[in-house]
């Protein structure tokens, strides 16, 4: 049931993946896609390209989804391989995300993979500070946004070339 | 001659008619005037709702029986005579005057076609009458359309039979397996229309049965219980799927049973005022008004949604309990301690649970019953391997995930390492907190689950049980050693 259906969603992803998205997947282990998600423009997330070379030189995030046994009854499990600076992404090594329909008890079977790659990109260009996991980021988001911003921009030089 | 022209010319008509109307049937056995008959499918473009007298209850028809139109084109139609238009419904929910309206008006449709052929029109006419009911419904002054009790059962059959079979016939996108479904496989919602394959919901709340998580067994659409409309919202999303719903999906009875058992059970449990059989081998509850044992779980039309509020008996309850009651000194008097299990008929005093004494003994609250082995192997495993809600005290495992947890049966949040209760607007604070130093950074730890998992470290209640654990087995090793030591 779970592989038909995570089969199914690939096909519906690839066929309409939302903008500044890659997906990989790997044939031989349909249950765990890895995401490259590209910071949107907006965000503080993105270095925007030098002009000279037509490369963006920044803004370039590694994600992993992994669809538990129980998928699509329980939610898919999503964790940041990149670093990034951001309120609702855990600040370890394990870079994970817990809110909205990513909450077992949030999260119903007919929700998409798409939903859940479109609610992270909504994030990153609007961060959720009010359901934090980090809540020192968040506080610097809300009471501190310059040093916010600078320190987020920082990491993604750091950690996202 | 000229008549069998007539004739044929009609019937030329009507089977260009026919091919329109694939459902109609010719009569062709009288040359001389041609007859036809179809049935019109009345299906108003908002249910119709409507009283069976003496009956209080509105129900909404979707579909009502539909209209047969019986049509004999008699000698001189179309261009001197109208056709003879019969309009009738069984059991005739439609008033006389209603169908000699709507005979009538065929009538005036030829007369305005000026002797040309209209019956295609006047069907396509009588359809679209039929969406508004044919206005029977504006009549009335509160749009409710009364009809009497012995038409009550021809009507609610027909629409329950057009209902499925319309829906049998249509096909749904079913959100689960995200497969194109035939309706006759698929289930939709009683209370709010939502459609799914039946295989997905099996599978689901099957599962969810299983794992006794009962308050999951509601509709999945994500749509449900976000409308913004509190009323709505209640209505739809928090309310479990009925049992007679599940039934009807189909789930198998032992697993509504289980359901239905497990509902009942958590709001006895829940309950402390409620007593269970003494004897080790029966634990049964007791009879009591209040939980009904359930015998046929397909007659349980009601979803109960108890968890969050007193269920009607208990506000009546309430609202009829003596005023003087709480000047009662605390206790059961004696004459009420007579309590009778519902399972193995025993009667006992749900004071002193002994055997039942007589209304005149006195007795006291038993003492702590002394344990079996086997019970306090299993009071040991659940301390040694649960972390317990701080509210409502029921024991929780995780599966996996971090350690922000949320009750599954009172919905508080609490921390799965140190069992300290989290506020629900910032639960994970807690976790950020270097002041909070088992806890500090440490969310995720434990994410695989903690089932037989020696590794993590916790706090709280925990932490104290396995020490008390360590240090048993230090005590016993070191007993073990001494033991090995020869003495000199």
């Amino acid at each position: 049931m779970s592989t038909k259906r995570i089969m199914k969603e690939y096909g519906e992803c690839v066929a309409d993946t939302p903008e500044g998205m890659k997906i990989n997947f790997d044939e031989n282990k349909i249950t765990k896609w890895e995401v490259l998600l590209d910071g949107p423009d907006q965000s503080v997330y993105a270095l925007p390209e030098v002009l000279s070379v037509s490369v963006r030189q920044g803004g370039h995030f590694k994600l992993e989804i992994s669809f538990p046994p129980e998928y699509p009854f329980k939610p898919p499990v999503v964790s940041f391989k990149t670093k990034i600076y951001h309120p609702n992404v855990s600040n370890d090594d394990k870079g994970s995300m817990c809110l909205g329909l990513l909450r077992a008890e949030e999260w119903k079977p007919p929700n998409k993979v798409v939903a859940v790659l479109r609610l992270i990109q909504t994030l990153l260009i609007e961060p959720n500070p009010d359901d934090a996991i980090e809540p020192s980021i968040a506080n610097d988001y809300k009471e501190n946004y310059k040093e916010f911003e600078k320190t987020a921009k920082e990491w993604v030089k750091r950690y996202a070339k | 001659m000229a008549t069998a022209g007539g004739a044929a010319y009609v019937t030329r008509g009507e089977r260009n008619i026919k091919s329109i109307y694939p459902e109609l049937t010719l009569d062709l056995r009288n040359p001389a005037a041609p007859a036809a008959s179809i049935e019109l499918l009345t299906a108003p473009a908002r249910p119709l709702p409507v009283v069976f007298e003496p009956e209080e209850a509105v129900q909404r028809l979707s579909y009502l029986p539909p209209l047969l139109l019986d049509i004999v084109l008699a000698e001189g139609y179309p261009t001197k005579r109208p056709p003879i238009l019969i309009i009738s419904t069984t059991p005739q929910w439609l008033p006389d005057a209603v169908l000699r309206k709507l005979e009538k008006e065929g009538e005036t449709l030829w007369e305005e076609y000026g002797g040309m052929q209209m019956l295609f029109a006047y069907i396509s006419y009588l359809q679209e009458a039929s969406e508004s009911v044919f206005g029977i419904a504006n009549q009335v002054t509160d749009g409710i359309v009364r009809l009497p009790m012995s038409m009550k059962d021809a009507l609610v059959h027909v629409d329950k039979k057009l209902n499925k079979d319309i829906f049998e016939k249509g096909t749904f996108d079913c959100g689960i397996c995200l497969e194109p479904k035939k309706g006759a496989v698929c289930h939709r919602m009683q209370r709010c229309n939502h459609v799914f394959c039946v295989p997905c919901l099996q599978d689901f709340y099957s599962n969810c049965v299983k794992e006794g998580d009962v308050n999951s067994v509601k509709c999945l659409s994500p749509d449900c219980g976000k409308s913004g409309d509190a009323n709505v919202d209640r209505r739809t999303q928090e309310r479990l799927i009925s049992p007679k719903e599940l039934l009807q999906i189909p789930l198998p009875l032992e697993t509504v049973q289980r359901f239905v058992n497990i509902k009942r059970k958590k709001k006895m449990e829940a309950d402390p005022s409620m007593v269970f059989c003494p004897r080790m081998w029966c634990q049964g509850a007791i009879r009591s008004e209040r939980y009904p044992k359930v015998t046929d779980v397909s007659r349980l039309d009601e979803s109960d949604d108890e968890y969050d509020e007193p269920s009607k008996q208990e506000q009546v309850e309430k609202k009829d309990a003596d005023p003087d009651s709480n000047a009662k000194p605390p206790g059961t008097p004696h004459t009420d301690r007579l309590v009778i299990c519902e399972d193995c008929n025993l009667a006992f005093c749900k004071v002193c649970l002994k055997a039942w004494h007589g209304d005149f003994i006195r007795c006291k609250d038993r003492e702590r019953r002394e344990l079996t082995e086997e019970e306090e192997a299993s009071l040991r495993y659940i301390l040694m391997n649960t972390s317990s809600c701080p509210t409502c005290n029921v024991p929780c495992q995780k599966a996996y995930g971090c350690n922000h947890m949320k009750c599954f049966q009172c919905k508080s949040h609490f921390c799965y390492l140190c069992g300290a209760w989290l506020d629900p607007g910032n639960p994970y604070k807690h976790f950020n907190d270097p002041k909070k130093k088992t806890c500090y950074q440490r969310l995720m730890d434990g994410a695989e689950g903690d089932m037989m998992n020696g590794e993590i470290q916790f706090a709280g209640r925990r932490a104290a049980e396995q020490q008390a654990d360590f240090w048993e087995r230090e005590v016993f090793r070191m007993q073990m050693e001494e033991f090995d030591t020869p003495t000199s």
